[in-house]
């Protein structure tokens, strides 16, 4: 069809259809159930009435991999959790993505000197989108790094592979 | 009733194993190295008696420790030749409290299970073997219960050496 | 094209021998079984799994829907909290003892403290005491508020989640606004507490009492006296008050079992010697009212009317309170006298005990923590066994296992 050959780039067509996935899939991001320690806390406030996580539109938790496409590791990884934590990574279906909560998934929070067993951010296993501070960091601040995931999944494109896999 | 009382009835029932008992005391105005001792005071018994004694002390009716509260381990330092065994014992009846210590020594850190008289004892002895290589002789579990199966080393010893990397993936 | 036989008569019916034994079902018909072999399948339920409460696995052999089996497996948020105790001091300890029970962290941060001061003898001004009685008080009713919330959640009921999180919120702008954090407060320090209250808040926490009586009211007639929830939770996970004693139950999971002991009143610590003396609150029992004595229904039981008691003693501590100091006469790098104690206090969960040892310096030379749910899960694997896979799910609740504190 030569309308669309040779001007596959700049099309328009390609654009709106870049809009509208992105719209579809930055407005619906499920999240799985992933607290492990302390910040789960946090993670169970937001998904409460108060900062409700629901008016994101993501406000399913589901329970298996297969169904959700966030990973908010919410907590301490160590080494003993990090091989499921992959397992589960790697079961989830593209396009997936990855917050990592709090400082001990970000870096090994407070247990990063004297924690034999404490793996130094969840980084080290499975790749990660966004990165929230804070132990625990506030429910506001959690929202606010679904935001910049939501930023960046708008910035995202079909043509370019939007998820990286493993 | 009070730690004396306690330590006074143990004497009199001839509770298998009791060595001494440490109270709280003052630092030694003679001796310049002496800084005392403060906290609370604990029964000294022989580790190898210690099921028996937990028996004794739960049997008995003006003690009744029914609650094993706590079984642990402490390394008192690199160069000290033996682990202690901690041991703390609650009474549900009177409400009076028992703080037990064992001499292990660390050439030959053998213990028996105490398991058949608290079930409690389980998960605590499967802890402290992981913990600091107490061999607890009758536990009808010994796995692992923190730390990964294959993870080297008893990390609460004090010359325990950490980690630099684990299945790949670095610990520094 | 090949021939295709459609039978022309009805297949031979086949005879089932039905026992003697069968029953006669309210239809009219009688039961019976086939004789199908079937094999126990293991299951793994958890580490991730949303009922489990955190990272906990509990291998489960299952023959059907019957639970044959269950073993336990921890340690998926060890976090080595017994070793960084060895390795740093006294004050700077303090923000990881909030960490493994997260969801009473003042208790944690009491505990230790009252450890390090009973090794130390350090004196603790009046008003710091009363502020230590009130904060845990009211960090005893969040916690119970959670226990209570997911437990719905767990066997079926969503709405009682987001109510007890509505009040567990206005808790925590409370513990904003005289420490800084919602979750993992440090404030109970070492010599008192941290801060002095702001201006107006204990008139705030009067005001928390006053409309916490009337919703408590509502969690009560909306899910603990619930039909569908005590049908759910009665005579399920029955434990018998002697094996409560053997596996070194504490907590509610005792005192659901019908056996009358609470640390705080019966080995006093603190201003509980004073509280317990004045009459203030009473120790809830479980008394078997939906089913057998000890089973789930009686801890849920437990574990709501403590939080009506707590809201005594936060009123008692409301009239007491005095101006005064915080904090003790303490320096500001501490060093302890060598010397051991063990404290153990009543958390949400059972008994916390902290066995501290110091060789006189500015770090420990031990920091045990003894975490109450460590014992309280492992009765877990002797409840299992017998029942449903549902049920099971509801006895894993009962327990109200945080992982934080069983792995440290």
């Amino acid at each position: 069809m030569p309308i669309l050959q040779n001007s596959f780039e700049e099309n328009v067509l390609t654009t709106k259809v870049d809009w509208l996935l992105n719209w579809a899939r930055l407005s619906s991001i499920w999240p799985m159930t992933f607290g492990l320690a302390c910040c789960a806390i946090e993670m169970m406030a937001v998904g409460a009435a108060h900062h409700d996580i629901d008016r994101f539109g993501a406000g399913a938790f589901r329970a298996t991999p297969r169904q959700a496409d966030l990973m908010i590791v919410a907590g301490t990884v160590n080494f003993k959790m990090g091989e499921r934590v992959k397992r589960l990574y790697d079961q989830m279906p593209s396009p997936k993505y990855v917050i990592a909560m709090g400082a001990c998934a970000t870096g090994g929070g407070p247990y990063y000197k004297y924690g034999y067993t404490v793996m130094k951010g969840v980084d080290r296993t499975i790749p990660v989108d966004v990165y929230i501070a804070g132990c625990p960091p506030r429910p506001e601040a959690l929202l606010e790094g679904l935001m910049k995931l939501q930023e960046k999944i708008r910035n995202s494109s079909v043509i370019r592979k939007p998820a990286r896999t493993a | 009733m009070d730690f004396n009382a306690i330590h006074q009835r143990l004497t009199e029932i001839n509770a298998p194993g009791l060595l001494s008992a440490d109270t709280p005391r003052a630092a030694d105005p003679e001796d310049k190295e002496d800084k005392g001792r403060s906290g609370e005071a604990y029964i000294l018994i022989d580790p190898s008696a210690a099921p028996e004694f937990l028996l004794a002390v739960r049997d008995d009716a003006e003690l009744a420790f029914d609650i094993l509260v706590d079984l642990t381990a402490t390394d008192p330092d690199v160069e000290d030749e033996s682990l202690w065994l901690n041991l703390h014992l609650l009474s549900l009846g009177h409400g009076h409290r028992l703080a037990v210590k064992a001499m292990v020594p660390k050439s030959d850190p053998v213990v028996p299970s105490m398991v058949e008289v608290h079930r409690a004892a389980h998960f605590h002895e499967r802890e402290c073997a992981e913990m600091f290589g107490i061999t607890f002789d009758g536990n009808p579990d010994p796995r692992n219960m923190l730390l990964p199966d294959d993870w080297e080393g008893h990390p609460l010893r004090k010359d325990y050496e950490f980690p630099k990397e684990y299945h790949g993936i670095s610990c520094e | 094209m090949t021939e295709i036989n459609t039978p022309t008569e009805p297949p031979e019916a086949k005879t089932v021998e039905i026992p003697e034994t069968a029953r006669t079902l309210p239809s009219g018909e009688r039961e019976f079984m086939l004789d199908v072999s079937t094999s126990d399948l293991e299951v793994n339920m958890g580490p991730q799994h949303p009922a489990t409460h955190g990272v906990m696995r509990i291998l489960i052999r299952t023959d059907g829907e019957v639970v044959t089996g269950g073993q336990v497996h921890l340690g998926y948020l060890h976090r080595c909290a017994e070793k960084i105790g060895e390795n740093v001091e006294w004050l700077q300890y303090l923000p990881y003892t909030d960490r493994y029970d997260y969801l009473s962290a003042m208790n944690n941060n009491l505990g230790y403290s009252l450890a390090v001061e009973a090794v130390m003898g350090v004196e603790i001004p009046r008003r710091a005491t009363i502020l230590r009685t009130l904060c845990a008080e009211l960090n005893r009713i969040g916690s119970h508020l959670i226990a209570f919330g997911t437990y719905g959640l767990d066997v079926g009921a969503f709405t009682p989640f987001f109510y007890c999180f509505r009040e567990r919120e206005w808790m925590m702008a409370l513990f904003e606004k005289i420490c800084g954090a919602r979750l993992t407060y440090s404030y109970i320090r070492i010599g008192g507490v941290f801060n002095d209250a702001p201006v107006g808040w204990l008139k705030e926490v009067e005001r928390f009492c006053d409309v916490f009586e009337e919703k408590w009211q509502e969690y009560y007639d909306l899910l603990v006296v619930n039909h569908i929830f005590v049908k759910r939770t009665a005579d399920i996970g029955v434990i018998p008050a002697e094996m409560a004693v053997d596996y070194g139950l504490t907590g509610p999971m005792l005192r659901g079992s019908g056996i009358d002991f609470d640390l705080r009143r019966d080995v006093p610590y603190m201003a509980y010697d004073e509280i317990s003396k004045a009459g203030v609150f009473d120790i809830p029992l479980g008394r078997g009212e939906k089913g057998t004595l000890g089973d789930c229904w009686d801890r849920v039981y437990v574990r709501v009317q403590e939080m009506m008691e707590s809201i005594k003693i936060v009123r008692w501590c409301l009239g007491v309170i005095e101006d005064g100091p915080v904090i003790g006469d303490i320096p500001k790098v501490i060093k302890v006298p060598p010397g051991e104690a063990y404290v153990g206090i009543e958390n949400p969960r059972g008994e916390l005990g902290h066995y501290v040892v110091s060789d006189g310096g500015k770090v420990a030379r031990r920091c045990r923590v003894r975490g109450p749910s460590y014992s309280n899960v492992a009765v877990l694997e002797e409840l299992l066994p017998g029942t449903f896979l549902a049920d099971s799910i509801a006895i894993i609740g009962s327990t109200d296992v945080v992982i934080g504190e069983t792995d440290r």
